[in-house]
């Protein structure tokens, strides 16, 4: 299941999840494997309670479409580039264990790792726009032009 | 002299190598794969790109069965003339859901990105400024 701020299917089904899971008998393992899954940030009380933190729409229409445009590139996704800056920090691990491989991110952590990339959609069917590369196995080039005539 | 105005900065992203560390355009872009739903990837924003062009092995992304079965457009790019295949694919990109053309072709492996966004449907869109020696690009999505 993917789930987004856009998609209020989804948001539907994250409710009925949540609805669901004092009667559900699920293990609480697998509950909050499934919110990490969707997206869902969340935290246990000292009580004992679940809090979950979700969106949810306030108010449709709000705004025109051309003004939606412009007040979601001035407040990009929370999401937007951590992904990037952790590969970059890590890359020299990364490089070591993932090497040859395509990763996928996710939440700060390679979620996924495959051979080739079919193998990797795989296994990451259920997140939420997941960050996607591949890692070489041999030595990075920093250094990037346009030539290949023999002269 | 016209007065243009953006919206947005985006900084450009240091990676540290062997020599240094070096500060790369770098714009990450969500592609609506219809295998897949979105998915992030990570583009070198390349005003000398026509046409977006990602890694070719990227082809599953796209629903397609092999990275060249496509329209075959020869392309001069790194490593001189490419043989590169055109499609059609969709982005969201700062706030904006683009359609646009999407060249396939054998870049080299790099990990930081897997593409170049290139101008073709995605430049008029918007409006930028570079400003390399403070690594910034600026953005506007009412050019």
């Amino acid at each position: 299941m993917k789930y987004s701020v856009d998609d209020s299917q989804a948001s539907e089904s994250v409710k009925s999840i949540l609805d669901s899971i004092p009667t559900s008998g699920m293990p609480y393992e697998e509950v909050l494997r499934t919110l990490d899954k969707i997206g869902i940030e969340w935290q246990v009380t000292e009580e004992g309670d679940l809090l979950v933190r979700c969106w949810q729409v306030g108010a449709e229409g709000f705004v025109y479409r051309e003004e939606a445009a412009v007040i979601r590139s001035s407040r990009p996704s929370p999401k937007q580039g951590e992904e990037l800056d952790w590969l970059s920090r890590n890359l020299q691990d990364i490089r070591e264990r993932y090497g040859g491989q395509w990763v996928a991110i996710y939440n700060n952590e390679v979620a996924a790792a495959a051979r080739n990339l079919p193998d990797l959609m795989g296994q990451i069917a259920e997140l939420d726009k997941p960050f996607i590369t591949f890692i070489p196995s041999e030595p990075v080039i920093w250094t990037f032009t346009y030539a290949n005539k023999k002269l | 002299m016209p007065t243009k105005n953006f919206e947005q900065v985006i900084q450009f992203h240091e990676a540290q190598t062997p020599n240094g560390s070096i500060w790369l355009p770098l714009v990450e872009v969500a592609l609506i794969s219809p295998t897949m739903g979105p998915v992030s990837l990570s583009l070198l924003f390349d005003t000398g790109a026509s046409v977006t062009t990602l890694k070719a092995d990227l082809f599953p992304l796209l629903g397609l069965q092999s990275w060249n079965e496509g329209q075959l457009v020869p392309s001069a790019g790194l490593g001189g003339t490419l043989d590169t295949y055109r499609y059609t694919g969709t982005f969201e990109i700062w706030g904006k859901t683009i359609e646009c053309p999407i060249h396939l072709a054998p870049l080299p492996d790099h990990p930081l990105f897997s593409g170049l966004l290139g101008r073709e449907a995605v430049f008029n869109e918007f409006g930028f400024g570079f400003w390399e020696s403070v690594h910034e690009l600026y953005i506007t999505t009412n050019p």
